[in-house]
């Protein structure tokens, strides 16, 4: 077990004032068998009141609005011990159908098919975890980490032929390819220590319980990852999301910083 | 009925109805056009014991979409035990699963369903399709049974019909039942859609505001009105007449520019109601229909009282070998389309457009349903003064209050082309009143 402090950071500034801005952000790690959370923080500016939910995945999601501003910021802090149990959490009784179909982001096209079919025999076994780190493995030697030369709104396919991308791409990449050997995988978002950006990976789900593989480090997930949210794919648990009117040209800068706690 | 003095006075009706711009608008190529809906004084009439059966077998229908709606979105168990199968859910486009875990107040999720039906040259009624989401076309034959009446008084003396101009009754009855304290609104994306005349003639008679997004505003987890002089007044129902996608961008669509920013997250946490519930696409897929009839023996353990349209799920080995010995037969619907798009007849096709239907039906079976082609009753329509037979179905409303209500008349549509079986008002049809006999 590890225990680690989290801080996320996120400050859009703007060319011009925004007159209205509406945002939904979920960034909240929470409890998992994995990982306590402990002495959340949240700090939001323009300091509004805002509403607390949990959206029909089960993140939980700070919402509200924020009348004329040019900066709008955030910050989440506060203290995870992971490690406590492997697995993630048990799966309860629907989520595994849920978590099985092509969708969005995450839809293979037929450059992943045939790559598919090409290592089916050599990853394939009669055990989901075994499986998946094989496929893992292969994604990791067949594909490589590139900044900027994807987008949020890639697909799977268009990463996956372009042979380059970030987290987000190869998390979307090892589901599609989950999803071809019939494995119910479903999108993380997450941190890791470190400092840099937020990180994404993937859990499968084997004999009834959700395990994290992070393909990006080739990994299962350690003690040092917190995780914060799930979805079918990115777009279902983005952490931000806001549309305002106004604004002009924006900056975004993210900071985040997770440390072990030495005790 | 044969020679209704009512039938002298068409002319007069139509021209009213143009007058109160009782209109369908159209895009045709990307280009909105509004367009008369052309009404037939040929009612349908439909015997007092024939609409009884009717109503028994609605009701039965929406309860049971009803309790399957509220499963799929919590704990699934139709799927579990095996009775439909989880692609249809889980890879259908309507399936929303922002909605998973969501109760909607008193666990009404179709509080307005419009219910398609043909009645076969032997009698029987089929059931072609559900809408749940935001079934259209109630008003029309409301407004001509007024403008009927007016235009010929004595038609109406002597005959025993069910008056429909009650549904306003109904809808309001509907609203109320679940608003839970605030003003009662119909969200319209606005005059450019298709029925925005029946959303205003729906607000008059039933005495909603009629709004707009820009009307609507979220603070606190609860929605509010803004009235002309800038106050704030608490909403407690919406009946909304826009669709899932674009109803809220912080949920659905982030692109919506008609929708209001959080309203689903008001919904959630039970502080509005919102008509119809958000996720029904679930539920009047093409692909679901087939399963209609199980649901209500898994449900309600009842033999199902109407019966679907033979139908056959390509999805299906079986099924699939039927499909393709008996192609020329059938018609085969794209599960995703609606309006009477994505339809094809297995015997227009020539041989290379075959060819390559088959070969798309056998890439993507769940994408197709095959069904039957029921040879349903003409109905006779004027053209010209002269009585000419045209297909024509029936376009039921049930609403589901404090109890399931079917409204005691519906909308008949009917096509104007001859050989078309296609009644769908966006492809030019035109509609007739549905009479229901009280004895």
């Amino acid at each position: 077990m590890k225990s680690l402090l989290f801080d996320y950071y996120m400050q859009i500034d703007y060319s011009v004032p925004v007159s209205k801005c509406n945002y939904t952000i979920k960034c909240i790690p929470q409890n998992t068998s994995r990982q306590k959370i402990e002495n959340i923080k949240i700090n939001l500016f323009p300091s509004s009141d805002y509403s607390i939910g949990t959206d029909g995945l089960g993140n939980s999601q700070i919402y509200g609005s924020n009348a004329e501003h040019t900066s709008f910021s955030f910050q989440i802090s506060g203290e995870a011990l992971t490690g406590i149990e492997m697995y993630e959490e048990k799966e309860n009784e629907s989520a595994s159908m849920i978590f099985k179909h092509p969708y969005g982001l995450n839809k293979a096209g037929e450059n992943i098919k045939k790559y598919y079919e090409k290592i089916a025999s050599e990853v394939r076994s009669d055990d989901a975890y075994e499986t998946s780190l094989s496929i893992m493995n292969k994604l990791h030697k067949d594909f490589s980490y590139k900044q900027l030369v994807t987008t949020t709104e890639t697909t799977a396919e268009e990463a996956f032929s372009l042979g380059q991308g970030v987290c987000q791409d190869y998390a979307h990449i090892f589901i599609s390819l989950l999803h071809l050997a019939k494995i119910p995988a479903r999108y993380v978002t997450g941190l890791i220590i470190g400092e840099g950006a937020s990180h994404a990976w993937v859990e499968i789900l084997h004999n009834g319980y959700w395990y994290g593989l992070d393909p990006t480090n080739n990994t299962s997930v350690t003690t040092d990852h917190i995780k914060i949210g799930v979805g079918r794919d990115a777009k279902d648990c983005m952490i931000n999301r806001g549309i305002m009117h106004g604004g002009g040209f924006h900056t975004q800068k993210i900071t985040v910083k997770v440390e072990e706690i030495k005790k | 009925m044969e020679n209704l003095e009512l039938l002298e006075h068409t002319d007069t009706v139509n021209e009213l109805l143009a007058r109160y711009g009782v209109k369908f608008g159209i895009y045709k190529n990307n280009v909105f056009k509004e367009q008369l809906f052309p009404f037939d004084t040929i009612p349908r009439i439909i015997e007092k014991d024939e609409f009884d059966y009717l109503e028994r077998g609605l009701k039965q229908r929406v309860v049971a979409l009803n309790l399957f709606l509220k499963d799929i979105y919590s704990k699934k168990q139709i799927v579990k035990d095996g009775v439909v199968p989880e692609d249809f859910i889980f890879a259908s486009s309507g399936y929303m699963v922002e909605c998973e875990g969501v109760t909607p107040i008193k666990d009404i999720y179709s509080h307005i369903s419009g219910i398609d039906l043909v009645k076969g040259k032997n009698g029987t009624w089929y059931i072609l399709e559900d809408n749940l989401r935001v079934p259209s076309g109630a008003s029309y034959p409301m407004i001509a049974r007024g403008l009927c009446r007016r235009s010929s008084p004595d038609t109406f003396e002597d005959l025993k019909i069910e008056d429909n101009r009650n549904y306003a009754e109904l809808l309001r009855r509907t609203m109320d039942n679940v608003n839970v304290g605030g003003h009662t609104v119909i969200l319209t994306p606005g005059r450019f859609n298709a029925a925005y005349f029946e959303h205003s003639y729906l607000a008059e008679q039933t005495g909603a505001h009629l709004v707009n997004g820009s009307e609507l505003t979220v603070k606190d987890d609860k929605l509010y009105f803004i009235t002309a002089d800038g106050k704030h007044e608490r909403v407690g129902v919406v009946y909304r007449r826009i669709s899932d996608e674009y109803l809220d961008p912080m949920n659905f669509n982030p692109e919506s520019l008609i929708g209001i920013h959080h309203i689903y997250d008001v919904f959630k946490k039970g502080n509005v109601a919102l008509l119809n519930a958000p996720g029904n696409g679930v539920a009047d897929d093409k692909g679901i229909y087939y399963f209609v009839p199980k649901m209500i023996k898994y449900y309600l353990g009842e033999e199902p009282i109407l019966s679907n349209a033979p139908t056959y799920l390509p999805f299906y080995d079986e099924d699939m070998t039927y499909v393709l010995e008996h192609f020329d037969d059938l018609v085969l619907k794209d599960v995703a389309e609606a309006g009477g798009y994505g339809v094809v007849f297995g015997n227009t096709m020539t041989k290379e457009q075959k060819k390559q239907f088959i070969e798309l039906l056998k890439k993507e079976p769940r994408r197709f349903i095959a069904q039957e082609v029921i040879d349903f009753q003409d109905i006779d329509i004027l053209e010209d003064g002269e009585k000419i037979p045209r297909k024509a179905d029936l376009r039921a409303f049930v609403l589901m209050a404090d109890e399931p209500l079917v409204w005691k008349s519906g909308l008949t549509r009917f096509s104007r082309n001859p050989d078309s079986f296609i009644v769908n008002s966006s492809q030019g049809g035109g509609f007739k009143d549905t009479w229901v006999l009280s004895q």
